[in-house]
């Protein structure tokens, strides 16, 4: 496998794909995926971390709902995340931990604001022995 | 067959998708293009995604189409549909996350030539005065007790504590205010995110625009709005920030549940809706009509912060009146007349904008012998339109009009092969300053990724929708 993600093109907005091993590195890469999107973390410095638990009916609604956590915390200025990690993982419920630091607008602005992770075509399913997902966003 | 083999000519600007009951339609499909427009709308999912809105129960009337109509998630960008007040459904996603987005114009005492020799600093006052909020919060700091109050009162409550002039509100939509807001619906989230953002642009599409008038189409209309040929105008197009977007999070999460117990099937998740009269229904609507008043707050800031870049930089003599401010991403409880009979409806509106003919109760009376103004932004760098409703979208389209250019080209599309440098040289050499807090902000809205915007405005003039008042021109752009 090359790399974790790509970024899909969307006539209005923009989206990712993203795969992994297992559905915990497939959250993971659709969370590094995003802040790809939408914020630069090169200058982001890996010093606190902020654990995040969130529910959901199924994988791909549990998806949505990491990551609007997410945008929520960035927006906020909460959160500025580095990296991600998922600890525990079931259809309908999620733990896990951001790393990275509390966000300070001005070293950490959006590249691009994202409004919301949206519904629209998503997809998550496992596929020759690997885990893929497919997101799209409001910018 | 595919829909675009089912579509039906009814005259040069409309065209029809009849009823299909394989794929659940329990409506028919009305477009409004041209032929030329068409092709371009065929192109991408956008009559599909208009297709799966007439499935949705308690539709009245055709799911609508209008010529700037692109792809968007579960709803079409530039659809409207109206559902049953008391048997349809409401669905956030026929609103958007951008609740409230819309656009306001302002007209200020100043011709083209005052502008043009001050422009650059007029530009880059505005651009410190007016954040678009990627790096940072806005300059209005109000505790979370006044932000209820905010999504109550949306500009009214602005232009009581000083960041507006009196008559601002009454020259808005709804007079800056919808009512039965109730922020006991907005999630506290919802407000964290949108507090410190008053007085922000957002990005993505959102600008602000300083523009003249180059054309005028209908003097009568131009004169009550107080438009002249050269006459200076700003455009403010932005939305309900981060608060508008965490409200529709919120309640697509909910209705994706609630749905189950009310037994509704829907082709696409971002199409969830309930019964408008359900307990979710009825919290969507007062949590969203909060969304929508924080966004007239959030134009109204704008617009204060405007008035204090143009007197630093013209004097304060400079004189900035409000003409009018619209919403193109929301529902409304209306009546209409439809076969003979006077039925409440809530109207959809993702990404069209209002247009009440003249003589309409709603239109402010200083606009009630023309039409309500329109207003249609176009891209980056070309024209934008002032319209004024007209009767035929009384009869055919819940009095509704389109609200853009439409986009052609994706984002990606929109910067293979050009460079920052380039795209800037040929604004300069059009006469445009433009100033961003991103290069991609630029990048992805050149003109080439919009539809032509006269085009658009065509169709809508010669179908009766809304008619053409003026043409402007951008001199200075903000973006987000």
């Amino acid at each position: 496998m090359s790399e974790p993600f790509e970024i899909l093109d969307h006539t209005a907005d923009t989206g990712f794909r993203a795969w992994g091993a297992t559905v915990a590195e497939l959250f993971e890469n659709s969370a590094r995926a995003m802040m790809a999107i939408s914020t630069d973390a090169s200058a982001t410095e890996a010093r606190g971390e902020k654990y995040i638990e969130v529910g959901g009916e199924d994988y791909e609604s549990l998806l949505v709902n990491w990551l609007n956590e997410i945008v929520y915390l960035f927006d906020t200025n909460a959160f500025a995340p580095k990296d991600f990690r998922v600890e525990e993982i079931t259809p309908t419920h999620l733990k896990g931990r951001l790393v990275g630091e509390p966000r300070d607008p001005q070293r950490h602005p959006w590249a691009l604001i994202i409004k919301a992770v949206t519904y629209y075509e998503l997809r998550v399913e496992q596929r020759k022995g690997r885990w893929e997902a497919q997101v799209f966003l409001d910018i | 067959m595919s829909l675009v083999e089912q579509l039906e000519r009814i005259d040069d600007y409309r065209w029809r998708i009849p009823r299909d009951e394989r794929r659940g339609m329990r409506t028919d499909v009305r477009v409004y293009a041209s032929k030329s427009i068409l092709e371009k709308i065929a192109k991408d999912a956008s009559l599909e995604q208009a297709a799966n809105v007439a499935t949705l129960p308690g539709i009245v009337g055709s799911s609508l189409a209008m010529p700037d109509i692109h792809q968007g998630y579960g709803f079409p960008i530039g659809g409207v549909c109206a559902t049953d007040m008391s048997s349809g459904v409401v669905s956030p996603g026929g609103v958007g996350f951008d609740i409230n987005c819309g656009v306001r114009l302002v007209r200020a005492n100043l011709a083209v030539g005052d502008v043009r020799p001050k422009l650059r600093e007029l530009v880059n006052q505005i651009f410190r005065d007016v954040p678009c909020g990627t790096g940072g919060s806005g300059f209005v700091k109000i505790n979370p007790k006044e932000l209820d109050h905010v999504l109550v009162e949306g500009a009214r409550w602005m232009v009581r504590h000083g960041y507006g002039e009196p008559r601002d509100a009454e020259y808005a939509e709804a007079g800056g205010a919808l009512d039965d807001a109730d922020p006991g619906h907005v999630s506290d989230r919802a407000k964290e995110r949108g507090r410190p953002q008053i007085g922000t642009l957002g990005s993505g599409n959102h600008f602000l625009e300083v523009q003249y008038v180059d054309q005028i189409a209908d003097e009568e209309a131009a004169q009550a709005m107080g438009l002249a040929k050269d006459q200076v105008v700003v455009l403010i197009h932005s939305g309900s920030r981060g608060l508008g977007h965490q409200v529709c999070t919120d309640f697509l999460r909910e209705m994706g549940a609630a749905m189950k117990k009310y037994g509704i099937e829907i082709p696409d998740r971002q199409l969830a809706c309930v019964p408008t009269q359900s307990k979710e229904g009825q919290a969507y609507l007062a949590a969203m009509r909060g969304a929508a008043n924080f966004a007239w707050a959030n134009r109204q800031g704008i617009t204060h912060f405007l008035r204090g870049a143009f007197k630093r930089i013209f004097g304060d003599s400079t004189q900035l009146d409000l003409i009018y401010d619209v919403c193109h991403n929301i529902a409304k409880h209306e009546r209409y007349e439809i076969e003979g009979k006077k039925r409440d409806v809530l109207v959809h509106r993702k990404g069209a904008t209002r247009a009440f003919p003249p003589g309409h109760p709603e239109v402010n009376p200083v606009y009630r012998h023309v039409g309500q103004p329109v207003f249609i932004p176009g891209s980056m760098g070309t024209a934008s339109w002032v319209l004024a409703g007209q009767e035929g979208s009384m009869r055919e389209t819940f009095g509704t009009t389109c609200h853009g250019a439409g986009r052609l080209l994706s984002r990606a599309a929109a910067k293979k092969g050009r460079d920052l440098q380039s795209v800037l040289k040929s604004l300069e050499d059009a006469g445009i300053y433009i100033r961003s807090e991103t290069k991609k902000g630029i990048l992805e809205e050149i003109p080439e990724a919009y539809k032509d915007v006269d085009e658009v405005i065509e169709v809508v003039h010669n179908a009766g929708l809304a008619k053409k008042v003026a043409r402007l021109r951008p001199m200075g752009v903000i973006k987000g």
